[in-house]
């Protein structure tokens, strides 16, 4: 009898297995969840799992700070699909997950942690290393609980991973207090109809009838537009996407997550939208006379102002979440539904659309203007001096687009996001909705191990990477082949840029000083180049894909680039800055 | 949009449109088990709600809590606050009952001043019998009484109390319970592939 179940009847409670501890039901959980990788730092309550640990078919990691954990374990479920876990000990190292964790809820990610606590008779008397890492974790999981019972051990487990992976995903703690892990249990685990969790919302799978109405007005619209997010990845449902806008003959536009959503070289690819997207993705979503928002949640980076958004078109709002629903932006048709199971339903509804020339010559000419545009260069790799769209450009070139490219916050995930050329789903990942500095590398780490098919690269300025480089060391350790692209300004970038624009080139604490991330690299034993000037460029990225273990560039950059367009704060989709003054 | 489907703007951003601040009575049915009222305070904390009064106890059904939480908000705003509750594990089903018929009850223990003339005593039995209160003890130093009625004739009561000697109270806050029909609109039931409401 466990967390949420209604205590009706014990399932399971009438079959039993051969006795063991609630350590050992922890990790036989983990493998009949397919888990084959772990993300964890040891300590005093967790070490009944350590004990453990070597009897199952479980890879860990040793992470040199949890947070790195945690942020592993979100880029090993988002390049996989699948559910990372992180394990941290009581008290500090718990509360280490708790970035981890809200960058994970913002971003629907699903992902366990797991963490000990103080033994049951210690619960709430101060104990050493005791924190109420449940009360701490609830505002930024899905669903946090301790488990105070070695018999709930088995079903927590198998809850925790279908709470976190079913509807709109997210995280999930479980805590267990030490002796819970060190006491045995005969309960066995729960077969997948045997987990009662009622007040789960899970969309109702089929036919969406609602797809009517959109049907009708996508029949009724000139200019209509798709606004994609991260939802259609969770769906799977990337190449429904892509016959939808083919059938009705819509350009689709993508919001951060949304990034290969759509071939970023396709016709109806209508681009990057937003704060610092493209101006001919913003124009199109301020032109058009139906948004189809699908799987995004229009948050403030993509709207502005919401009262000059989108402000000739009928909005609609597909969300598996109905609390999205309405939340930023006036609706007019709210679609409560999975992305997929949405797109197919409207898939069977739309008849073959005419070539809408007009609509596509016009966003055809807005492109244009694009990529003529000063920011398209962001100005300096022209005249000698390296910028970071040539850099992130010259990474995409060499990987064939084909890498995953895990970004940081900041400058150098704007230019990452503008310039990589994204042509497949669960390549881009990053913190979009919580904007976590030191994202990068720990996602990166995971991601490495969650998808070693393909190449990774973490791209990150010199702020975000002095936040969590002690990973480094886990890199070299575990010989995980991340290759890692500093965008050097010695600067926090964004922040000088904000300061520049806006606060009257105040600058304060902008400037940072860093290591000599060359030497930093050799004390570690990881291969690292320098590039200061364009032509480099091209030669050490061939260099660092070579190195069979991690590998990092330092990219002396120009600290003066700024990002553009920008929207300013207060201001919408309108009135975007699309440079600085000449 | 079609006559079929009329085009559907009640879906305001929060604070834009239908702003008018009133007292919502919501019902929730959730998982009784530590930490769900945290969850449930915490969330309406986050959005910066100032809670009114909210109750919780046990139901018919073993495992299962009904809270009922009075709250003031914008219609639009707590719409979308109530969406987010209904998404927690440990909330089952969430009604806002402020559109739909419905009873509420409030119970108020109160301590007042003995009644020192035939003509306050009678007056106190009046306001008792208004309020379906009853005197429950009369220590010659002080009366206690209870309160049991709708919020409306709760604070009248104790206006009128207030002239006789009020001296302190306790109010275990609002209950409410839907009265047939209860609204499809606002319970779960329309959860997927629905338009919103």
């Amino acid at each position: 009898m466990t967390a949420l179940q209604i205590p009706t009847s014990a399932p399971g409670s009438d079959r039993q297995v051969a006795p063991r501890i609630g350590a050992r039901a922890v990790c036989e959980g983990l493998v009949r969840e397919g888990v084959t990788t772990i993300f964890g730092y040891p300590g005093g309550t967790v070490l009944p799992i350590y004990d453990v640990l070597r009897e199952f078919p479980l890879r860990h990691i040793l992470v040199r700070h949890e947070q790195g954990g945690a942020h592993a374990a979100d880029g090993f479920s988002r390049a996989t699909g699948g559910v990372g876990v992180a394990i941290a000990t009581s008290g500090p190292g718990a509360i280490n997950l708790v970035t981890g964790l809200a960058t994970a809820m913002m971003d629907s990610v699903p992902m366990v942690a797991i963490t000990g606590n103080v033994p049951r008779a210690l619960l709430g008397k101060d104990a050493f290393q005791e924190t109420d890492i449940v009360g701490i974790a609830l505002p930024v999981t899905k669903y946090a609980t301790v488990v105070m019972d070695p018999d709930e051990v088995p079903y927590a487990i198998a809850e925790a991973f279908e709470i976190a992976r079913s509807g709109r995903p997210g995280p999930v703690l479980l805590d267990f207090p030490k002796d819970v892990l060190q006491a045995e249990t005969s309960v066995p685990h729960p077969q997948a109809h045997e987990l009662r969790l009622p007040g789960l919302l899970r969309p109702v799978r089929g036919d969406i009838p609602a797809a009517d109405d959109l049907a009708e007005m996508i029949a009724q619209a000139e200019r209509p537009l798709i606004l994609s997010g991260h939802g259609v990845q969770i769906a799977g449902a990337v190449d429904l996407l892509l016959e939808v806008a083919q059938r009705a003959e819509i350009p689709v536009a993508h919001t951060l997550l949304g990034i290969g959503n759509i071939d970023e070289t396709h016709r109806l690819s209508a681009g990057y939208a937003g704060m610092h997207g493209w101006m001919h993705a913003n124009k199109a979503i301020q032109q058009c006379d139906l948004l189809i928002g699908v799987g995004c949640r229009y948050d403030d980076r993509i709207t502005g102002k919401t009262s000059t958004f989108a402000p000739n078109a009928k909005i609609v709002h597909v969300d598996v979440d109905r609390s999205e629903i309405g939340k930023n932006v006036r609706t007019d048709l709210g679609i409560v539904a999975d992305a997929g199971d949405l797109l197919a339903a409207l898939l069977r509804r739309l008849p073959q659309s005419e070539p809408r020339t007009e609509w596509m010559e016009q966003l055809a000419a807005w492109r244009a203007l694009s990529a003529t545009r000063s920011w398209h260069g962001s100005g300096s790799w022209r005249e000698g001096r390296l910028s970071a769209d040539y850099v992130v450009d010259q990474i995409g070139e060499a990987t064939d687009h084909e890498a995953t490219l895990v970004s940081d916050v900041g400058q150098n995930q704007m230019w990452a996001a503008r310039y990589f050329g994204f042509r497949h789903p669960y390549r881009h990942l990053s913190s979009g909705g919580l904007g976590t500095m030191g994202y990068a590398v720990p996602a990166a780490m995971g991601a490495a191990l969650g998808a070693p098919e393909r190449e990774t690269w973490a791209i990150c300025g010199d702020g975000g990477f002095q936040m969590t480089m002690q990973e480094l060391a886990t890199l070299v350790q575990d010989q995980i082949p991340v290759r890692i692209a500093v965008l050097n300004n010695h600067r926090l970038g964004m922040i000088r840029q904000w300061q520049e624009i806006i606060y009257d080139e105040n600058y304060h604490s902008a400037e940072l000083l860093g290591p000599d991330l060359v030497r930093l690299c050799e004390a570690y034993g990881i291969p690292a180049w320098r590039a200061t000037r364009p032509e480099e460029a091209a030669g050490v990225i061939a260099e660092a894909r070579k190195a069979p273990g991690p590998a990092l560039i330092d990219f002396q950059l120009d600290e003066a680039q700024n990002v553009y367009p920008m929207m300013l704060p207060g201001k919408g989709l309108s009135d975007m800055v699309e440079g600085a003054p000449e | 949009m079609t006559a079929t489907s009329p085009a559907r703007r009640q879906t305001l951003p929060a604070g834009e449109a239908d702003a008018v601040q009133r007292r919502h009575i919501v019902s929730a049915l959730v998982v009784d088990r530590p930490g769900t009222l945290n969850r449930v305070s915490g969330l309406l904390r986050a959005r910066s709600f100032n809670i009114e009064s909210l109750t919780v106890g046990t139901t018919h059904e073993p495992g299962k809590s009904r809270m009922t939480i009075a709250i003031r908000g914008d219609d639009g705003h707590l719409r979308q606050v109530l969406a987010q509750l209904e998404r927690l594990l440990e909330v089952l089903e969430v009604t806002d009952l402020t559109g739909v018929q419905h009873i509420e009850l409030e119970l108020v223990l109160v301590e007042i001043t003995p009644p020192r003339t035939p003509v306050e005593e009678h007056a106190l039995a009046a306001i008792l019998t208004a309020a379906c209160g009853e005197t429950l003890s009369t220590h010659p130093d002080v009366w206690r009484a209870r309160l049991t009625a709708s919020p409306d004739r709760v604070n009248d009561a104790l206006e009128a109390l207030r002239g006789l000697g009020l001296r302190s109270l306790v109010r275990a806050g609002a209950v409410a319970m839907a009265t047939h029909p209860a609204n499809p609109n606002e319970t779960r039931s329309s959860e997927n592939g629905a338009t919103t409401a």
